[in-house]
């Protein structure tokens, strides 16, 4: 039992023990919800709901209407789930940042690559969400509504995106870091 | 209401179990491009491997039913595939 807590405890686990615990959370989300999980559909269900309200003509299209509905759907609440547990995460292994002062732009290596400013951290990760979310809309999916949920159903289509996503990655990370790759 | 809690409760775990690989951190999700840190694929292939074993048998037992799978486009799957690499590899999501 102490063995366990001090488990929890620990700031980074194998990965081979936190991916058992995703891996029996997918399953659990088949079993008892018949629905996937995913992180990138929330955020879209979102947009919809809130470019309905201020732009209803822009919104009134087959994407928003039929693909990816505007509400309070499933992936939404699994969102605002996922926004504590990482909390939680962070408060067992004593890593939680909340109102501490490099909390905004904390991890060192992006500091050596990008520096130590925090405008640039907040621009840079807007911009890449942006562009995350935009794939993640025209593949299906992202690295967990896609690559894992639908890989764990074999379907093609992850394995595609899985290939596309290490691809590009590779090149971009060769880009960023030229010679200190 | 039952499938809120449900989906709220899974959702704790998950990003738990994320946290807890380190996929919450800038420096895991880019090195991994960079081949000096192979956690995110050890994590992400490691529960591929337990949740696609469970399901497949389960299944089998007839105690469940798949949900819809994920549509195949290849060319909207590799090029958004591609696209995704490019955010993630900026921002480490």
């Amino acid at each position: 039992m102490k063995f366990i807590l001090n488990y929890i405890r620990k700031e980074t686990w194998s990965p081979y023990v936190a991916g058992v615990l995703l891996g029996l959370v997918g399953i659990l989300a088949v079993w008892l919800s018949n629905n996937l999980l995913g992180a990138s559909g929330g955020f879209e269900n979102l947009a919809g709901m809130i470019g309905q309200a201020v732009a209803p003509a822009a919104f009134d299209n087959v994407y928003f209407n039929f693909i990816m509905p505007p509400g309070i759907t499933y992936g939404v609440i699994l969102l605002i789930g996922m926004f504590f547990g990482g909390m939680i995460g962070a408060a067992t292994s004593k890593t939680l940042k909340w109102g501490k002062k490099d909390a905004a732009n904390s991890d060192p290596l992006w500091k050596r690559t990008f520096g130590p400013q925090v405008w640039k951290r907040w621009v840079l990760a807007f911009v890449g969400a942006i562009i995350l979310e935009y794939a993640a809309g025209i593949a299906g999916g992202c690295t967990s509504g896609l690559a894992i949920s639908g890989g764990m159903l074999l379907a093609p289509a992850a394995f595609l995106f899985i290939a596309g996503m290490f691809a590009s990655g590779i090149v971009t990370a060769l880009i960023i870091y030229r010679r200190r790759y | 209401m039952g499938t809120s809690l449900i989906a709220l409760f899974l959702g704790v775990f998950f990003g738990f179990a994320l946290n807890k690989a380190g996929l919450t951190k800038y420096h895991k999700i880019v090195n991994v491009f960079r081949f000096t840190d192979m956690a995110v694929l050890k994590f992400m292939m490691t529960a591929l491997v337990v949740s696609m074993s469970g399901l497949y048998i389960l299944r089998g037992f007839g105690l469940i039913t798949f949900p819809n799978v994920p549509a195949t486009y290849i060319v909207g799957n590799l090029v958004g595939g591609l696209i995704f690499g490019v955010g993630m590899a900026l921002t480490g999501y």
